[in-house]
């Protein structure tokens, strides 16, 4: 017991003697997590909370191009600056030197093309109800002029797709309270009835967004709930270079060659590294999951939501940061030089991040990289995670998180025990 | 004196080479011996002590240990060994007590006890005033003493040493070899190398000669000089290895 405490008080001298590596350790995730969180919930805030300022240059002389203008102003989701009779050239001008992501244009005649294209449906509906006759003198035409979506360059297509998606949906119920007023119209009424109107303007379906839960204790997916947790593993596997380091360091030195000539078990030392690296760990977690729940919502951020299943929280968190110890281990183990450790050992770490889920979801990837990331042991730390922080934390959404990072803890601890075997250590 | 270590026909091949680095070295090591391994660079001076201090494995052969005229296995034997490595083995971050205090706690050395021993070592070693400062900082010399206090901070019966004063200024060669007579007059059995030939000269009182992996002598000084007709160890030394260069 002795000897496991001097080893253990000797691991945690050179931790903290080690004044880059605790930055490294503590203060670099902490960043990162609060930079991601911050990025990811302005780019929610700016689609969700009237933030995407819009430029309209409305060259419509009707009533409908205000119709569309007021429409867009009241759906919460955009700022509109409006301009008129804005050429081709000058609405590209101010897209690349003002700060406009997206500029919007009204084409000249737009009531009376949608008037006319809404008059020739109704019209042809009632023909096909034979409410009215065909009159050989009218020719509607029902072609509109397209509406032209100016955009800077760098704004992603993904995000353009959602800003022309929502359009349509705005401008598809302007065509149809358009194309029952000509119903009514075509009928002989003077006007849609109030009632029917309101209808229109308020009976539009509401799409509920539920979460599938495993608890009654439902928690809202927002961006702290996502990334704190996922950050967290990124920042914990990134001992592989403090600690893999510190091995390789040692080994090099020659520590490990006189521990040779010394009545002590070699495993006396591993266990001291695997005590206190589990430890940073376990602070490492336990300081950003409180900086999230308590530091975050005074910055304006969402507050983490703990999970219900605490245990389940503490026991992934183990097998976590087992995980990382025993793969930054491995690496310390098998590196020649600390350079090789860090270098390899960081490069290894993005790309089980990358593959593994952190930086974007698994599900946009291909099946066939979804299936490579399924080696990634941060994708089963993040699986974890988000069954306890997203979908309830069931004991059963668990399981495979376990098994997986339990086989890998393994693998890895027999690759060490392998290598120290041949190189004499133990 | 019995001997304290028995060295029979000790062989070792590396994995992946053709030649042995040992072939078949056997000797003996008697109690209160102060014996020098020499041999030009590569010989397999740093070899053998390994093998003999367990570090590496003898591809055959065997060394036998032997306290109080019984044999015992190595594990038993490493409570009384003491290795000072060529290489500054040790944490350069720590200070020197903090490396004394962790080594010396892991030969089970009680807390107090310990404590007193390491600066009494520290001091004796002119390390007093720099007991707390990291060893990063130390020059080679002062590193040198570190390294050897870290080995004999359990009062080895068994010291061995792999070029403890390479690389060190007089004083602190002076002082290392003052504190290894010191040592061996209170029992101590000391193995070294060395290529220090006049240090060797004057402070062993055996000569183990092997070259090319190859056990060439093993005797006192003054019987060697006497069969060779070699008026000093360094002139015995390049008759029976040859002046070319080895590395």
């Amino acid at each position: 017991m002795t000897k496991l405490l001097a080893s253990i008080k000797k691991e945690f001298l050179l931790l903290i003697y080690d004044k880059v590596g605790l930055l490294l350790m503590y203060l670099m995730p902490i960043f990162l997590v609060f930079v991601i969180t911050i990025v990811q919930d302005s780019t929610f805030k700016l689609v969700n909370e009237n933030n995407l300022e819009i430029l309209v240059i409305n060259n419509d002389e009707g009533a409908l191009g205000d119709s569309l203008l007021s429409i867009l102003q009241n759906s919460g989701s955009f700022k509109i600056t409006e301009e008129k009779a804005l050429s081709k050239e000058e609405i590209q001008y101010v897209l690349l030197n003002d700060n406009q992501l997206l500029a919007f244009e009204i084409p000249v005649g737009f009531t009376l093309e949608m008037n006319n294209k809404a008059k020739s449906i109704s019209r042809g509906m009632l023909l096909e109800f034979g409410v009215v006759e065909a009159d050989s003198t009218e020719n509607l035409q029902d072609a509109i002029s397209p509406l032209n979506m100016y955009y800077d360059p760098v704004l992603q297509e993904n995000f353009r797709h959602s800003i022309v998606s929502s359009i349509y949906s705005f401008l598809g119920a302007l065509e149809n309270r358009l194309m029952i007023e000509n119903l009514y119209s075509e009928m002989g009424y003077d006007e849609v009835p109030a009632d029917l109107e309101n209808q229109f303007k308020n009976n539009r379906i509401e799409i509920q967004q539920i979460a599938a839960n495993s608890s009654s204790n439902e928690v809202i997916p927002n961006s702290t709930q996502h990334n704190v947790p996922a950050w967290s593993i990124f920042a914990m596997f990134f001992m592989v270079i403090s600690l893999g380091g510190n091995i390789v360091k040692e080994r090099l030195s020659g520590s490990f060659v006189r521990l040779q000539t010394i009545p002590s078990s070699f495993v006396l030392v591993l266990l001291s590294k695997v005590f206190i690296y589990l430890i940073v760990a376990l602070s490492q977690l336990a300081i950003i999951f409180l900086l999230g729940k308590y530091l975050f919502p005074t910055l304006g951020l969402p507050s983490l939501e703990m999970p219900s299943n605490l245990l389940g929280l503490l026991l992934i968190s183990v097998f976590s940061a087992f995980a990382a110890i025993s793969f930054a281990m491995l690496v310390g183990t098998y590196a020649k030089t600390v350079e090789q450790a860090s270098g390899f050992g960081a490069i290894t770490i993005i790309i089980f991040a990358a593959i593994g889920g952190i930086w974007v979801p698994s599900f946009v990837m291909p099946a066939y990289l979804q299936t490579i990331g399924k080696i990634s042991p941060l994708h089963w730390c993040l699986e974890g995670y988000y069954s306890l922080f997203l979908k309830g934390g069931d004991w059963g959404l668990l399981v495979p998180s376990f098994l997986f990072l339990g086989v890998f803890i393994l693998v890895c601890q027999v690759l060490i025990f392998l290598k120290l075997r041949a190189q004499n250590y133990i | 004196m019995g001997a304290v270590i028995e060295i029979n026909a000790i062989s070792k091949t590396y994995k992946g080479s053709l030649e042995k680095s040992l072939n078949k070295v056997s000797f003996s090591i008697n109690q209160g011996d102060k014996i020098g391994i020499f041999g030009p660079n590569g010989a397999g001076k740093t070899t053998l002590i390994s093998i003999i201090c367990g570090i590496i494995n003898a591809s055959s052969g065997e060394v036998k240990y032997r306290s109080n005229g019984d044999t015992v296995d190595l594990k038993s034997m490493l409570y009384k060994i003491g290795y000072v490595p060529q290489d500054f083995s040790f944490y350069e971050e720590l200070s020197p007590f903090q490396n004394l205090m962790y080594f010396g706690s892991l030969y089970n050395i009680p807390k107090k006890e310990l404590k007193v021993k390491t600066e009494n070592l520290l001091s004796v070693l002119g390390l007093s005033h720099v007991t707390h400062k990291k060893v990063v900082k130390f020059s080679g010399g002062m590193k040198r003493r570190v390294n050897l206090a870290i080995g004999i901070i359990n009062d080895p019966e068994l010291l061995f040493l792999d070029e403890p004063t390479v690389g060190v200024d007089v004083q602190s060669k002076n002082a290392i070899i003052s504190y290894l007579e010191e040592l061996n007059k209170k029992g101590t059995t000391i193995i070294y190398t060395s290529h220090h030939m006049n240090e060797a000269q004057e402070f062993c009182n055996r000569i183990v000669l092997i070259d090319k992996g190859n056990l060439i002598e093993s005797n006192t000084l003054d019987v060697l000089l006497e069969k060779h007709n070699e008026q000093n160890l360094e002139s015995l030394f390049l008759k029976l290895t040859g002046i070319e260069y080895r590395d």
